[in-house]
């Protein structure tokens, strides 16, 4: 009878759960061994570490713990009485978990080589992060990527309505964090506020968020942090795997199924990964939100080949789609100004229907294809090659109410191609580091058709970088630094109202530089701190934004002349003879964690001054055939952004602990010195979670209480009424400071619950959200204006895995 | 200690083909895009540049008097004019119609009430003005309450009021005012009793009227 083992190992991996802290000769191994094909725990299985002596047994859960080893290579043997074992190892990438499975083999005992690496993206060792793992991404299936990240303190979403979320880092969203998918930046119309990555968080292993500057790591547009998503990782000796998801949700009825079914063999590794989301009109705690159901195909795959004839050897190809309707809102659609009026002065949305599943104007369908080929290749034992070759497809069609609303207002194809070439060297005097080039091309085309002027030119971007990053680590110091130099040109066509064309060619380059500091004090602290810059060139909707979007006009950079005080919009400026530059930021980001498993505490201060911060700001109110409107240009002005993250992690008991977060941002236009719009309000909230263990039938039973309070935005901008504008009593010129139409939303208090459980193959939740159903409005969403956001949702969940 | 296996130096043929793989994604990008194209022109619908009030004296086809409102940027921040006043003759029954037009490009006239009469059924023109500065309608229009008196000569397929012809009979006295035409755009709300709140506002342009 053949039997499979797999064993688990966990080491000194840095992440907010603090259990394992990093010390000198205080480490820890632990893990557990398992039965492959039930996943039983085998206990009394002797586990020795050869180097040391040390051994131990695991215990009745499988469980083994071997504390005191410092971090080095290990070889430990395993056995059980009964069974014999031998091993293989699969030379992982910089930094992953190793994985081990355990063969039987009648014969002899074989040595087992570990090889512990720090759990960290190159050069951001020194830069604060936190990573979710599997079972928090999949708690809740339909969520948006943002969402998912929310629970991070100094992480939120800006949003408009519940199906298009925007990540916000420390204050900072848009294209000003950056987004990788599978290691290649996520290629999409990544401009306005109501675009949303086209990610479906199924297929996600691990996110991973950097709140730093880590421009040199990973590329223009990471000014405030990156976003890292990581698939499935494609293990070897993995038995075969099937999971079968399914969810349901009761506010928008929505329904939500998902499949992952992956093999991993000695040379061989494969997934396949689908899912499907229909949500329809989700519901205010008064009132239907009509139009705001949501449907979504995801589907990916992925192959691994290793190869070990010549040298270590992996090539991988991955392969994602992702297909979205998404709805928004009905009655956000305003052009006019009385309109407009009545809406935000209304308590409920103008427009109210029953439920519906069906998705009408405004919506936005969009299609997002990655294909990528990777290779990794270790030609010696310390060093390797990455390759990475990416290709992108994004189509977005954007629909509004408007004549003709069975035409696509915006239709564009954005293709992207992707090469990455790194290469980890062996150390160099203690130096650890890598060093790579990149080339970056894209086309965005508009598709004709859409019987109004194309919102945004079509345009090619070329950019070649390079970038070196080095760590120097001795005693309980580790010195980061890197280094990176970006040249990228972009060619542009568009197309006036008039339909005259216009081109524009210009090129930047920029140098982006980072240093960082980590240093273990004692047992149980640690203090890191980095300073990095990084960059980004103003999105194509910043540079040539023109006329009416929604209740206002807006003019962007190249389209807007102030010539000694006559304002003037008929022409387009070319970017070389006007006062447009990058924006560039510098952060500064300390953290400090202290504490042990009873009591932990983590804070994170950040100062982020970015020199040409882009924002919109009014210059008056027009007179348009459809009334007086308010006209906005964009501008660029230096922005400034402090704040603070807190963490502490309680142990009440051994069952139950308390988790205590609080996030405060401090925003200003300091240029111009007045406030900033849209800036994320201070929040805190408090995380109860009580593990229960083994409770009547179930393997596993959790609780987790949340309540959590926002704050009322004390920086918002004054608030002018669109009545005032209208009728002249506000008077609007080029020198008015920024202002609102409506006052930032009251601070709101929420409460989550939830339930998880485990019954022999079967695991699931029910969770509620809002469930005192709560009615509330979210400054950091723009369609606050005009309704509530979602009430009490009962999210049910159910996985089987086979 | 045992390691898993020695490490072997480069070996040249993997090399190459990872470097023959690289030059040959290089070569296919560069082949595919990098084009030089323009959007294509498109049929700019959703601007109006150019609004003419014609009216029509019904007893005299040759007499018309029209008032015209230009945004001549469109969607740019130069200012809505309104060029004239519209001079009406007392006691004269008259027809309004509508010239509504995208001018932007000289080269392609777009004719917008074109597309508002295809979608009529979700579109309405509602009126206010002076009271009786109009022996019929009499009032102020139905702007303030939809049910007050205008006189639609159009419909649409539901039978609900148009708006772009419409028919005034001036007073028998001289007399100055205001005459505000404004259109709505009431997709999936029209009906019998939507008003001038109702829907989105597509144009609202008022004029001084005379009776002369």
């Amino acid at each position: 009878m053949k039997i499979r083992f797999l064993l688990y190992l966990s080491f000194c991996i840095y992440s907010i759960s603090l259990t394992a802290q990093e010390k000198k000769c205080e480490c820890c191994l632990n893990g557990q061994v398992l039965d492959a094909d039930s996943k039983e725990p085998i206990p009394f299985a002797t586990v020795l570490v050869e180097k040391t002596g040390k051994y131990t047994q695991t215990d009745i859960d499988g469980n083994f713990l071997i504390e005191a080893t410092c971090p080095d290579n290990y070889t430990l043997v395993i056995s059980c009485v009964g069974y014999s074992s031998s091993s293989k190892e699969h030379h992982h990438q910089n930094g992953e978990r190793p994985h081990f499975f355990l063969k039987e083999d009648f014969t002899s005992l074989q040595e087992v080589l570990i090889q512990a690496k720090r759990n960290k993206e190159r050069g951001t060792e020194t830069i604060t992060q936190v990573t979710i793992s599997k079972s928090n991404i999949r708690s809740n299936p339909t969520q948006s990527l943002a969402s998912s990240l929310s629970d991070v303190e100094g992480v939120t979403f800006a949003s408009s309505g519940s199906n298009v979320q925007l990540p916000v880092i420390q204050g900072l969203s848009g294209n000003r964090i950056l987004i990788l998918n599978n290691g290649l930046k996520h290629a999409f119309q990544n401009w306005g506020g109501e675009h949303a990555p086209e990610i479906n968080i199924n297929s996600a292993n691990k996110i991973t968020v950097i709140k730093g500057a880590a421009g040199v790591q990973f590329g223009p547009e990471a000014l405030s942090g990156a976003v890292l998503v990581e698939g499935n990782p494609l293990l070897l000796e993995n038995p075969l795997y099937l999971t079968l998801g399914s969810g349901y949700e009761t506010n928008g009825r929505g329904l939500n199924t998902n499949i992952e079914i992956g093999k991993g063999t000695q040379n061989w590794s494969y997934f396949l990964n689908g899912s499907y989301t229909r949500i329809g009109d989700r519901k205010a705690p008064d009132y239907n939100l009509t139009n705001t159901g949501k449907e979504e195909i995801a589907f990916s795959t992925g192959v691994l080949h290793h190869l070990e004839n010549f040298d270590h050897f992996d090539i991988k190809l991955y392969y994602s789609f992702v297909d979205q309707d998404l709805g928004l809102l009905r009655s956000s659609v305003v052009n006019s100004a009385e309109l407009f009026i009545n809406s935000i002065n209304a308590d409920e949305p103008i427009i109210i229907n029953p439920f519906s599943y069906d998705i009408n104007q405004p919506n936005q369908k969009t299609q997002h294809h990655l294909a990528k080929f990777e290779v990794d290749w270790w030609y010696s034992d310390e060093s390797k090659f990455n390759f990475k070759a990416g290709l992108q497809l994004n189509k977005r069609d954007e629909f509004d109410v408007r004549r003709n609303s069975d035409l696509p207002i915006i239709d564009l194809d954005l293709i992207t191609y992707d090469y990455q070439l790194e290469w980890e060297h062996p150390t160099w005097n203690g130096l650890d580091g890598t060093i790579g080039i990149q080339y970056f091309t894209q086309n965005n085309d508009n598709n004709p058709g859409t019987q109004t002027t194309p919102f945004i030119p079509n345009y090619n971007t070329d950019r070649v970088s390079v970038f070196a990053i080095e760590k120097l680590k001795f005693d309980q110091n580790t010195f980061e630094a890197g280094i990176r130099f970006d040249v990228e040109i972009n060619d542009v066509r568009g197309r006036e109202t008039n339909q005259d064309i216009f081109r524009d060619n210009y090129t930047f380059s920029n140098l982006t530089a980072s240093i960082g500091y980590l240093w273990r004090l004692g047992n149980n602290s640690s203090f890191r701190t980095n300073l990095g810059s990084a960059f980004r060139t103003p999105n194509v909707a910043e540079l040539f934004s023109f006329g009416q979007q929604g209740f206002k006009s807006t003019f962007g950079l190249l389209r807007f002349q102030d010539t000694d005080g006559m304002l003037s919009t008929s022409e387009v400026t070319l970017l070389d003879e006007s006062d447009v530059d990058l924006e560039r930021g510098y952060k500064l980001t300390s953290e400090f964690r202290t504490g042990t498993n009873r009591s932990a505490h983590v804070i994170n201060g950040y100062a982020n001054y970015i020199n040409n911060y882009v924002f919109e700001r009014p210059i008056g109110v027009f007179g348009t055939i459809r009334g007086p409107q308010p006209a906005f240009i964009i501008d660029q002005a230096d922005g400034l952004f402090l704040g603070v993250d807190y963490t502490w992690k309680k142990e009440i008991s051994k069952k139950i602990s308390s988790t205590y977060g609080l996030s405060y941002l401090w925003a200003k236009n300091i240029g111009e010195n007045e406030p900033l719009i849209d800036q994320a309000p201070i929040s805190t909230d408090i995380k109860l979670e009580w593990d229960q263990g083994e409770t009547w039938v179930f393997q596993s039973s959790k609780w987790s209480l949340t309540p959590s309070y926002t704050f009322k935005q004390f920086q918002a901008p004054r608030t002018v009424s669109p009545e005032s504008l209208v009728d002249g009593t506000a008077v609007v010129t080029t020198d008015s400071e920024i202002f609102d139409f409506l006052d930032a939303p009251d601070g709101y208090f929420l409460l989550d619950l939830s339930w998880s459980f485990k019954w022999k193959k079967l695991n699931g939740s029910i969770a509620a959200q809002n469930l005192l159903n709560t009615s509330y409005r979210s400054y950091l969403n723009d369609l606050r204006y005009f309704s509530d956001e979602l009430g009490r949702n009962i999210l049910i969940n159910l996985n089987y895995n086979f | 200690m045992k390691t898993m296996k020695t490490m072997k130096t480069m070996n040249p043929f993997r090399m190459s083909t990872l470097l023959a793989m690289l030059f040959l994604a290089i070569i296919i990008t560069s082949c595919s895009s990098d084009d030089d194209q323009a959007p294509e022109e498109e049929n700019e619908v959703e601007v109006i540049t150019n609004l003419s009030l014609i009216f029509t004296n019904t007893a005299d086809a040759s007499d018309i008097v029209s008032a015209t409102a230009v945004d001549a940027d469109g969607a740019g921040i130069g200012e809505l004019v309104v060029l004239e006043s519209i001079d009406l003759a007392a006691d004269t029954e008259y027809t309004l119609t509508y010239s509504i037009l995208n001018a932007l490009n000289p080269d392609d006239v777009e004719d917008i009430a074109e597309e508002i009469e295809e979608e009529d059924f979700d579109h309405q023109i509602f009126y206010g003005f002076t009271e009786d500065i109009f022996a019929s309608p009499v009032g102020d229009g139905n702007i303030d309450s939809s049910s007050d008196a205008v006189n639609y000569n159009d419909e649409d397929v539901n039978g609900n009021p148009v708006g772009l012809s419409t028919t005034w009979t001036t007073a028998a006295t001289a007399s100055t005012g205001i005459f505000t035409t404004r259109l709505q755009h009431q997709p999936d709300l029209k009906s019998a009793t939507t008003g001038a709140s109702d829907g989105d506002t597509d144009f609202n342009l008022t004029f001084t009227i005379n009776i002369e």
